[in-house]
């Protein structure tokens, strides 16, 4: 029985990896561009679409395949700030139109995967072994996503501390019109900050699509994943959006085996509004009075 | 070097600027006084291009810039103070002056660059890798201005640089405008420390309700019978 348990903890942990960078994503945006993102597991399940189209039916190897939807999926991130972002912010939308717009973006691209792929499960059916650590068993798929969620993680930490954009992309998040004054164009930010997480969906994608096959409302619990995680971490706290990654991955795969997979996802929800009730601003939030 | 010219500033349908004309020289150090609500941060916030003026005009290096985004005026050599320093709260004292060096002609003497302003302020050395909202109120202040000569201005924009300050450290940050009068630095100072700014600058306006009403040289204003009882308290 406990090796049970331990299986669902160290697959937990390899779950919360890709979730920590699926938080990291829709954070960034948030933190930055001031939008939450609704449809950012909508992108995520795009990404797979392209993967699944390149790889069975352009018999493209997955490799190739996950390298194209990276930049492609940057693309569609600088996109829908062109088409969909730029403009709420050009006419200074409310919050509610904002969160209605990106809602709508949430139907156009379920709807569109539907028309074009249609209603089926998608997948890759691909067979990775298990690896085996004692009596614990990993899914190399799994064990791939998360090393490749960490290793991007920390690559992104670099950026955002090392480099020149790392810091205007930090600074526009804190105070636009100071970094307005320093010399930083927040038009521009935006659209890198778009891409960046354009770039993360299609990671993201490139990860989930050995381990998990696609139809049109996959994205749908994502979006809703990303954001549980981003709250219970404190909104645009990206630390705090890691933390919150692993404590829902753990939470949901050792529920998952002491329960079942849908009174698991009720634990959640209930260690979710438990956390928010006693900490409304998140885990590592600052609360604001205004 | 700077002009502006009959400017007429609103805010939505409110009129906060009237007609506003002001001038500086190169090298030259001015300061506008006037109570609360005059309009002297909006002046300021218009020069720098957060705001943009409805008429009228404003030249620099007989170039017009109203109606540039802020990020361009920056780059022109217009750096603005603004008022409380409005640092970057969760960065790092050195990443607030690394921003600081984000225009791309300073960024290759960012390293020579902080070590002048770490000889000018030590604390600032010492405090380096602190948060800058850890930073007390005369800290943030230096820090604020420090960061505004990383990107090698021509033209300082300074919003009331003393203003929530203790006594003792008012006087220190003034004696850091001093300073960086003296390295040859043109500065427009808005200030209520009417007294002590007065005493730092070359030429001097008065603005009340939005209009400029008084322009002169310094000794004009110290001698000034209305600006001594209502500004100086004398």
């Amino acid at each position: 029985m406990f090796e049970l348990y331990a299986n669902a903890l160290v697959n937990g942990i390899l779950l919360g990896g890709v979730f920590a960078l699926l938080a990291f994503g829709m954070n960034l945006i948030f933190g930055v561009v001031k939008i939450i993102h609704l449809a950012y597991g909508q992108c995520v399940m795009l990404g797979m679409y392209l993967v699944y189209t390149l790889v069975v039916q352009l018999k493209i190897p997955i490799i190739l395949a996950c390298l194209i939807s990276l930049p492609v999926m940057g693309i569609v991130g600088v996109v829908l700030q062109w088409l969909v972002i730029n403009p709420l912010l050009k006419a200074k939308a409310n919050p509610l139109t904002q969160l209605l717009a990106l809602a709508g973006l949430t139907i156009v691209v379920e709807n569109l995967a539907q028309v074009t792929w249609g209603a089926d499960l998608r997948g890759l059916n691909i067979q990775l072994p298990l690896i085996s650590v004692g009596d614990i068993y990993l899914r190399t798929s799994n064990l791939i996503a998360f090393l490749g969620a960490l290793i991007t993680l920390g690559g992104l930490y670099l950026f955002l501390n090392r480099t020149y954009l790392g810091l205007a992309i930090r600074s526009i998040a804190q105070d636009v019109d100071s970094a307005r004054l320093m010399g930083i164009n927040p038009e521009k930010i935006y659209y890198i900050t778009m891409a960046v997480g354009g770039l993360l969906t299609g990671l993201i994608a490139a990860f989930f699509s050995p381990i998990y096959a696609v139809h049109p409302h996959f994205g749908g619990s994502f979006t809703m994943m990303a954001f549980i995680i981003v709250v219970l971490g404190g909104i645009g706290n990206l630390l705090g959006g890691f933390i919150g990654a692993f404590v829902i991955g753990i939470v949901t795969s050792v529920s998952a085996v002491l329960t079942s997979t849908e009174i698991a996802d009720i634990i959640t929800l209930v260690i979710f509004i438990a956390v928010i009730l006693v900490r409304p601003q998140g885990l590592l939030g600052i609360r604001i009075s205004r | 070097m700077l002009e502006v010219k009959n400017i007429d500033v609103f805010y939505g349908e409110f009129q906060a600027l009237f007609d506003v004309s002001l001038k500086i020289s190169e090298g030259e150090t001015v300061i506008t006084v006037g109570p609360n609500g005059a309009g002297k941060s909006t002046l300021l916030k218009t020069i720098s291009g957060l705001l943009r003026p409805r008429s009228g005009s404003i030249t620099f290096f007989g170039q017009r810039i109203d109606g540039l985004p802020a990020h361009k005026i920056v780059e022109l050599g217009i750096a603005h103070v603004p008022e409380g320093g409005r640092l970057f709260p969760q960065l790092t004292v050195w990443e607030n002056l690394k921003v600081g060096s984000y225009l791309k002609k300073s960024r290759q003497d960012f390293p020579l660059a902080v070590k002048e302003i770490y000889q000018l302020f030590p604390v600032l050395d010492e405090r380096k890798r602190q948060l800058a909202d850890t930073l007390s109120g005369g800290e943030r202040q230096m820090l604020a201005i420090a960061r505004c000569l990383m990107s090698k201005p021509k033209l300082i924009l300074l919003d009331e640089p003393s203003s929530g300050l203790a006594p003792r450290v008012v006087s220190r940050v003034f004696e850091f405008v001093h300073q960086i009068k003296s390295q040859g630095y043109a500065i427009l100072m808005v200030e209520q420390n009417v007294r002590k700014a007065l005493q730092l600058s070359d030429r001097a306006y008065l603005m009340e309700s939005g209009r400029m009403v008084k322009e002169g040289p310094k000794q004009s204003f110290l001698e000034d019978p209305y600006i001594k009882k209502v500004y100086i308290g004398l």
